[in-house]
């Protein structure tokens, strides 16, 4: 078990990234033009207001000193508060936190369920029109903007099949289930076609390997050599593949959450980054790259069990 | 006996559009119940494919059957429905168990899977089964094993793993496909003396694919030569030896290097300074390690002390791992030294780096393994020769072109390869192109590192002879590099015998050979399949640290 060892350790190594990045994202987010006691404020305020709400929020203190009132905040639980919501990051984002993780795992999920199958028959019939097919298919959704095939399947689905909610996430469960199938789609469309194409090079190069060749010389027949041998040495290198996509996607959820109205963290950026809120813009960039992050490590830890080569 | 396998006329085509290029004509051979027999020739001519087609497992649908018959038992075989024959009643073995074997699936799985579709058994009694035949094939601990992956065994047991997984559902017979090219000597001695005692016990029928000569020698009973898809020849092992009928087995067995005999060589000049003197060499890699964990290294190179004289031509021989490339690219600089001194020509490459290494490129060079993947794919011959005499600023631009030609005659080849690509030549032809390169720099030293390795015994003993030349007509110092101790034997004058990164023996070849002075050194020497059957392999014993579990 010794291979598994480093899930205790490696978190240690997050410290130095998190620290790097919310760095980065706290300067770069004072380097955007714009005083956001004037945005607050609008164009008639006076400059004592102006002059209250930065001393108010400490935006009058020189940049370091901000940073380190950012950091004792965190160390209290708190991320300091939202200039637009007037309440604590942290808490805006516990909030807008669900729909966004919801909404990536569903695009996964359908992304996963395409584009195995679609692999798997490409693969297994290469240069027929099955293969030819889905090789388009799958160029094709590379080439579409999501905010195009967001709109393309709500007119389908929700204006002329009226099957599917148009936007909006709902209360219930089943609401929110029925919300999430349109955005989820739409992620999971440009994201299979990009697993498609790695799971069928893999796949290809598979049945031709010498792995095969040594399962078909003790008899197996062709459906075990493929689903037993070929695809678990398909899918190692593209589970990193998808642990890069993922992050990713929910830096691109900014774009599928505005067109299907989701009130996700995307969305809270958005609004964030308009009304110049630095703590609601460096919070949501901070929990995207925790994201990131909690990603790759988790795909670490899949590559390590399916590939008991691999030493982290 | 009875003809327990029999090809009768098989031809296989290759067909792609219009073009129609026959692989394999009309080829019968038999296969007794019980017995193994050989099937050599060289890469290219067929007896791999051979042995696919006959189990239905052409590599592409563009290779077609299209004449013969292959029946089991009397029994004619369909060829393109074989999936009931193969593993249960013929077992295939192949020459890479490393890339054979499925790395992410455990070895047991890989032996029950088969137990389980062919005889249905329940997975617990294909597990009692698999443990049982691990057993057989070696394995000290076979529970272990069973739960065991491929990757954490050396290449010896990986082979014998393999064995397992072919034999399980009790075949028949079993197709070896150079079940050892890629083993080193003393771990080839096991597995050739593994297959002969599964034969012996199990009754089982083998057809054992080679190059070398030596191992059909000691293993089989009949020998078929194959040569350009055709059988020139076929008969009783001995027979076939002592006379062969057919020109191309005459010259195969003539290739071999436990016939030739060493030539002369220029006496070392011991009197002046050496070319390389090595001084309690040490090359150590760190491994694993990482931010939090202790970082260990290995010992490739130990204590290593040598002196190389001029004129000299000196082997290295050892097992894989046994750190002889590391000690070359260490000479060479290619390889930072932990500890200890390279003098070249009495310059300390540790101490006066930059000097050094000026010297070292100006006179000595490297002749690699791979003769294809050394030279750029994209530069003729001439470019390549070319590249280096500029970049050596000797020669006048004006001579370059007639000493690319001088350098092409050196090495036997025609002056017309200058305008030809590495695509476009044989893997003899590379080597050559690959010494001339060596040889552009005008070296005093050339350092080939398992340079014939990768070729066939042919040409082999073709680039042996060219070296051989060069040596005695040049004055030139050759360090060789080899696992196989029977070139060695027939080039070098002096062999350094490496073990776990430290010499364990130096001296004289004729000395060496004929009385070994150390027990491993012994045993190496034992275990080389000689290409007289009465001297059977007598080497093999396990060495304690080559067929131990690798982690």
């Amino acid at each position: 078990m010794h291979r598994y060892r480093f899930i205790l350790f490696r978190p240690l190594q997050f410290l130095p990234v998190l620290f790097g990045i919310s760095v980065i994202t706290f300067v770069l987010v004072r380097l955007i033009p714009g005083d956001p006691a004037r945005i607050l404020l609008g164009t008639r305020a006076t400059p004592t207001a102006i002059a209250n709400i930065r001393a108010q929020y400490g935006l009058d203190e020189p940049m370091w000193v901000q940073y380190l009132y950012f950091l004792k905040n965190l160390g209290a639980g708190e991320m300091g508060k939202s200039t637009l919501y007037k309440i604590d990051v942290l808490r805006l984002i516990a909030t807008r936190i669900e729909p966004t993780l919801a909404l990536v795992a569903t695009g996964v999920v359908l992304a996963l369920l395409i584009a195995v199958p679609f692999a798997a028959i490409s693969a297994r019939r290469q240069g027929t029109l099955a293969d030819h097919a889905v090789r388009v298919v799958s160029t094709a959704g590379i080439g579409f903007p999501s905010f195009w095939l967001g709109a393309m399947l709500i007119i389908l689905f929700s204006v002329k099949l009226d099957w599917l909610p148009v936007s909006g996430y709902g209360e219930t469960l089943g609401e929110k289930l029925t919300h999430l199938v349109l955005p989820g789609l739409t992620i999971a469309l440009s994201l299979s076609a990009v697993l498609t194409r790695s799971l069928r090079a893999g796949m290809v190069a598979g049945l031709g390997s010498d792995i095969a060749t040594a399962a078909r010389a003790r008899g197996m027949p062709e459906g075990v050599v493929f689903w037993r041998h070929v695809v678990p040495n398909a899918l190692v290198p593209t589970v990193n593949l998808l642990a890069v996509n993922i992050g990713w996607l929910i830096g691109g959820t900014v774009v599928v959450e505005s067109v299907f109205a989701i009130p996700g963290l995307g969305q809270l950026m958005v609004r964030g980054i308009f009304s110049r809120d630095y703590m609601v813009v460096q919070g949501v960039a901070l929990a995207f790259a925790c994201a990131t992050v909690l990603i790759n490590f988790a795909a670490d830890i899949i590559t390590v069990a399916l590939d008991p080569r691999v030493e982290m | 006996m009875t003809a327990q396998l029999a090809i009768e006329g098989l031809s296989v085509v290759f067909r792609e559009d219009d073009e129609v290029r026959p692989l394999l004509e009309d080829i019968s051979l038999t296969l007794r119940r019980g017995e193994i027999l050989g099937l050599v020739g060289e890469s290219g001519s067929g007896k791999s494919l051979l042995c696919r087609a006959v189990m239905g497992l052409l590599p592409s649908k563009k290779l077609q059957v299209t004449a013969g018959a292959v029946a089991l038992d009397g029994q004619a075989l369909d060829l393109s429905q074989m999936q009931g024959v193969r593993g249960r009643r013929i077992g295939m073995i192949f020459q890479n168990p490393t890339s054979h074997l499925d790395p992410v699936m455990r070895i047991g799985g890989q032996i029950s899977e088969g137990l389980i579709h062919h005889k249905g058994m329940t997975a617990a009694a294909a597990k009692t089964e698999a443990v049982a035949l691990l057993a057989q094939v070696g394995f000290a601990d076979p529970a272990r094993a069973f739960g065991g992956f491929s990757h954490q065994f050396s290449g010896g047991m990986r082979q014998r793993a393999m064995i397992a997984v072919a034999l399980a559902c009790d075949p028949e017979i079993l197709i070896a496909d150079e079940p050892t090219t890629a083993l080193d000597v003393t771990i080839q001695a096991q597995i050739l003396r593994l297959l002969m005692e599964l034969r012996d016990r199990r009754g089982l029928s083998i057809i054992l694919i080679t190059h070398d000569l030596g191992v059909v020698a000691q293993t089989c009973d009949r020998i078929a030569v194959m040569r350009e898809g055709r059988v020139v020849e076929q008969g009783e092992k001995r027979a076939l030896l002592a006379a062969p009928q057919h020109p191309y087995t005459r010259a195969l067995i003539a290739s071999h290097p436990s016939v030739a005999t060493a030539g002369d060589h220029l006496p070392p000049d011991r009197d002046h300074q050496p070319v390389f003197e090595l001084k309690g060499l040490e090359v150590r890699f760190p491994l694993g390690g990482g931010l939090l964990r202790k970082r260990r290294a290995l010992r490739a190179v130990k204590e290593v002390s040598l002196r190389i004289w001029p004129g000299e031509t000196v082997g290295i021989v050892g097992e894989s791992g046994s750190g002889k490339s590391t000690l070359a690219r260490a000479m060479l600089g290619l390889t930072p030294i932990t500890s200890g001194q390279v003098l070249f020509e009495g310059s300390d490459l540790a101490a006066d780096r930059t000097a050094t290494l000026r010297r070292l490129r100006s006179g000595a060079a490297m002749v690699f393994q791979d003769p294809f993947n050394s030279l750029n794919p994209r530069m003729t011959v001439g470019e390549t020769l070319a590249e280096v005499l500029r970049t050596q600023g000797e020669t006048p631009e004006d001579r370059i072109q007639p000493r690319i030609g001088e350098l092409l005659d050196m090495v036997g080849l025609d002056r017309s390869f200058a305008s030809r690509r590495p695509r476009s030549l044989s893997g003899g032809q590379c080597q050559r192109a690959g010494i001339a390169r060596a040889l552009a720099v005008n070296p005093r030293v050339i350092l080939a590192d398992e340079c014939v390795a990768a070729l066939d015994v042919t040409i082999q003993a073709q680039i042996v002879d060219l070296f051989r030349q060069l040596t005695a007509t040049s004055g030139l110092t050759l360090i060789f590099i080899a696992h196989d101790l029977a070139i060695v034997r027939n080039l070098c004058e002096r062999v350094v015998v490496m073990h776990h990164g430290e010499v364990v023996e130096d001296g004289p070849s004729s000395r060496v050979f004929a009385r070994p002075e150390r027990a491993y050194t012994a045993a190496l020497i034992a275990a080389i399949p000689d290409i007289d059957p009465d001297r059977p392999i007598n080497g093999g014993t396990p060495t304690p640290n080559t067929e131990e579990l690798a982690t």
